[in-house]
């Protein structure tokens, strides 16, 4: 025991005190924060000004309801001229205009106007909405639709879901919250089980496995690592957390000022709120655990089975890697329906439980997720990864000092029959 | 005091016996060679000593009790043909590490280790990382963690490899040191002139099976063929020898090679030769080395790993 728990420590201390361990840890929020904003600012930029002159033949568009309009739409600009549609098609770039619009004098009858101009608009959209606005104003008018009776046609009753369990269980919270923490699952468990199999391959490689070997079994030698790892994801895990909290509070006293982060936080601020925090944590460290442990187990296994060679890794890794995207292509359905036979069966099967059991649990316990699902999900992801680290350490021993050509996983599957 | 016993030792792995029905003791300060070809089973053999692999049949005591890979790695150092360091580890870190797998506490380790790298002249290492060492400075790092948490038993295969004369010397030095401080040290390498220089005792394995087993001196009484080499001249240029006692194999010069049976003795030749007048210069017998031995029970055998089609 006393063995595992050194090896644990230099798998910890080696990676933590890596300077790409603290540049990944600073540099992943602030990159993340760097590119909200970024979006934000391009977003605020990216506005352009549009003037169009318009020529109304049908003599309803009057001045003070396109002066309206400009004031709901500040990026566009309308202006009434009086020349016929031929001569503002020659003469709008020297006026100064973006473009025109021609109202014909059948305006009711007509499917759609035209907008002419040289540059390239992504949508007419903007103008489309203003043009509405005023043609609204003109029918209610022509209709004798006053202010009071428009508010009252404009009424709007919205849906807000409550759960008869008295949770607090928000769709749409649920949702992001699930797609959240199952990406996060997927993103820990393809990194630092990369880092299990390149540990591994580098001891092999390394030819330090068969002087540990003579000092500890290799399986203590293999869980330590798979141990070391799982502490120094947890470690980083936690200071993105730290990180986050702090950034909120700093951007939250920046009162008054509303900038993208803020608006961000803010935002994670309030799904937060509707939630069970301590539940989902605990239940994401428990499922991280478990699924972290049955994968690295499996990494570890291709790593002591491989040589110096990473296209060796990566193509014995492949099928290990596409049960990890199974469980991502399940995702969309189970957040569909987190009741569905696809979310049920893939949050009990130990291979997609990790991934698929947490995008569901935010829709709520027991309402979504009864408890006998909840803890038959947990039992077998238990029996997976002690019977997959078994399986794994078998192979591992016999991998770990065996050099030359790659094996196959038939092969490899014939090891964990052996007698050592 | 035997320190190492084999007991009918086998493995047999899917293709081929690596080790098949070995048996051998080593006496405590007994430097030993595990002799034999590529392929013939020492690593295996190795690996089941140090508690790597498990026999398939046969049992291993050490100082007479059944030995216990768990609770034994203390008493044995192991350095195996294929080693290595973590790369990025720092030296004095990783000598600290690998000692305390062995058992040692930290400030026990680190004391050890301090007094080893003083001693082999290593003590501005400490803070280094191994991949600015080079291969022959690796290997020096390599023997020191092997003996620092002073094991009954050492294993050293081709602990030489890579050494210059100099660091080989001091190596050599430490290993008869640690001797004849009570250390019983397993030897394995192809260099045969090492071995003569070396070791008390030796086995010789091929194919996985004993093929010799005795002190040095021993098995080069064994093998000889009763050759001398006599250095002496005659009055008489020309004068030829005619005799039933020995033959004469080669001669050239004052030098003269025969060969005589074994119920001939060595004085029975002087006396012949003395009797006929010949000025006796030098008289020894040739033993063949074993590196000749070596080569003879090993030639001729297949290769040890002879794949089959699966």
């Amino acid at each position: 025991m006393n063995k595992i728990f050194l090896i644990i420590k230099r798998e910890y201390t080696t990676r933590v005190r890596k300077k790409s361990f603290l540049l990944t840890t600073l540099l992943l929020p602030v990159l993340y924060l760097g590119m909200t904003f970024f979006s934000g600012y391009l977003s605020a930029n990216s506005k352009n000004e549009l003037k169009l002159a318009v020529v109304d033949a049908s003599g309803k568009f009057t001045d003070e309801l396109m002066q309206k309009a400009n004031a709901s739409f500040p990026d566009n600009q309308l202006k009434k001229v009086f020349e016929d549609s031929a001569g503002i098609a020659a003469t709008y770039v020297s006026k100064g205009f973006d473009g025109y619009i021609y109202i014909p004098a059948t305006i009711e009858s007509a499917n759609n106007i035209m907008l002419h101009t040289k540059k390239v608009l992504g949508s007419a959209s903007g103008v489309e909405q203003q043009i509405n606005m005023i043609w609204n104003d003109i029918k209610y008018k022509e209709l004798g639709i006053d202010q009071e009776k428009m508010a009252k046609l404009n009424e709007h009753i919205s849906i807000k879901t409550v759960s008869s369990d008295n949770e607090k269980a928000d769709g749409k919270v649920a949702n992001v919250i699930g797609y959240f923490t199952a990406f996060l699952m997927y993103f820990i468990i393809l990194v630092y089980g990369s880092q299990v199999m390149m540990g591994v391959m580098e001891e092999k490689t390394n030819r330090i496995a068969e002087v540990i070997v003579s000092s500890v079994k290799p399986f203590q030698l293999m869980l330590g690592k798979i141990l070391g790892i799982a502490l120094v994801a947890i470690t980083q895990f936690l200071l993105w957390i730290i990180l986050i909290v702090v950034i909120y509070n700093i951007t939250s006293k920046m009162s008054g000022d509303v900038s993208a982060i803020g608006g961000i936080m803010g935002n994670i601020g309030e799904v937060l709120a509707g939630i069970n925090i301590p539940l989902i944590i605990g239940l994401f460290l428990f499922y991280f655990l478990g699924g972290f442990f049955l994968y690295a187990a499996l990494y570890a296994a291709i790593g002591s089975a491989v040589n110096e060679d990473l296209r060796e890794a990566q193509s014995l890794s492949f099928p290990v890697t596409m049960l990890v995207v199974i469980s991502i292509l399940m995702l969309s359905p189970a957040i569909n329906n987190p009741s569905g036979p696809i979310a049920v069966w893939g949050s009990i099967i130990p291979i997609t439980s990790p991934i698929v059991m947490m995008a569901r649990i935010p829709f709520g316990i027991p309402s979504t997720v009864p408890y006998w699902q909840l803890g038959l999900s947990m039992l077998s992801l238990v029996v997976g990864f002690v019977a997959l680290t078994w399986f794994a350490g078998k192979i591992y021993r016999t991998g770990i000092l065996m050099y030359g050509k790659k094996p196959t996983w038939s092969e490899m599957l014939k090891w964990v029959f052996k007698k050592q | 005091m035997i320190v190492l016993e084999a007991r009918k030792l086998k493995k047999h792995f899917a293709s081929q016996k690596a080790v098949d029905d070995i048996s051998f003791s080593i006496d405590e300060g007994q430097i030993f060679g595990l002799l034999g070809p590529n392929g013939a089973g020492k690593t295996t053999l190795i690996r089941m000593i140090t508690g790597i692999f498990y026999p398939d049949e046969g049992e291993i005591f050490l100082e007479n009790k059944k030995f216990d890979p768990q609770n034994d790695v203390g008493k044995i150092g192991y350095m195996p043909e294929e080693r290595g360091l973590y790369k990025k580890m720092k030296i004095g870190e990783q000598a600290t590490y690998l000692a305390q797998l062995k058992g040692l506490s930290a400030s026990d380790a680190k004391t050890k280790i301090r007094y080893w790298f003083e001693k082999l002249g290593m003590d501005t290492w400490w803070d280094k990382k191994v991949e600015d060492l080079s291969k022959g400075m690796g290997q020096k790092l390599q023997f020191v963690t092997t003996i620092v948490h002073e094991p009954k038993l050492i294993i050293l295969d081709e602990p030489f490899s890579g050494l210059d004369p100099v660091n080989a010397n001091m190596i050599k030095d430490e290993i008869f040191e640690l001797a004849k401080r009570g250390s019983t040290i397993i030897f394995s390498t192809h260099r045969m002139e090492q071995v003569e220089e070396i070791c008390n005792q030796i086995i010789l394995v091929n194919k996985g099976k004993k093929v010799l087993d005795g002190t040095v001196q021993g098995i080069k009484a064994q093998f000889k063929e009763n050759l001398f080499r006599i250095h002496c001249s005659h009055p008489q240029s020309n004068h030829s020898i005619q005799t039933d006692l020995f033959s004469v194999i080669q001669q050239k010069g004052e030098e003269m090679i025969i060969q005589k049976s074994d119920e001939v003795s060595n004085n029975q030749i002087i006396q012949y030769l003395l009797q006929n007048n010949f000025n006796i210069n030098g008289f020894n017998e040739i033993l063949p080395s074993l590196n000749d031995i070596f080569i003879k029970q090993v030639d001729g055998t297949p290769d040890a790993r002879i794949f089959t089609t699966t």
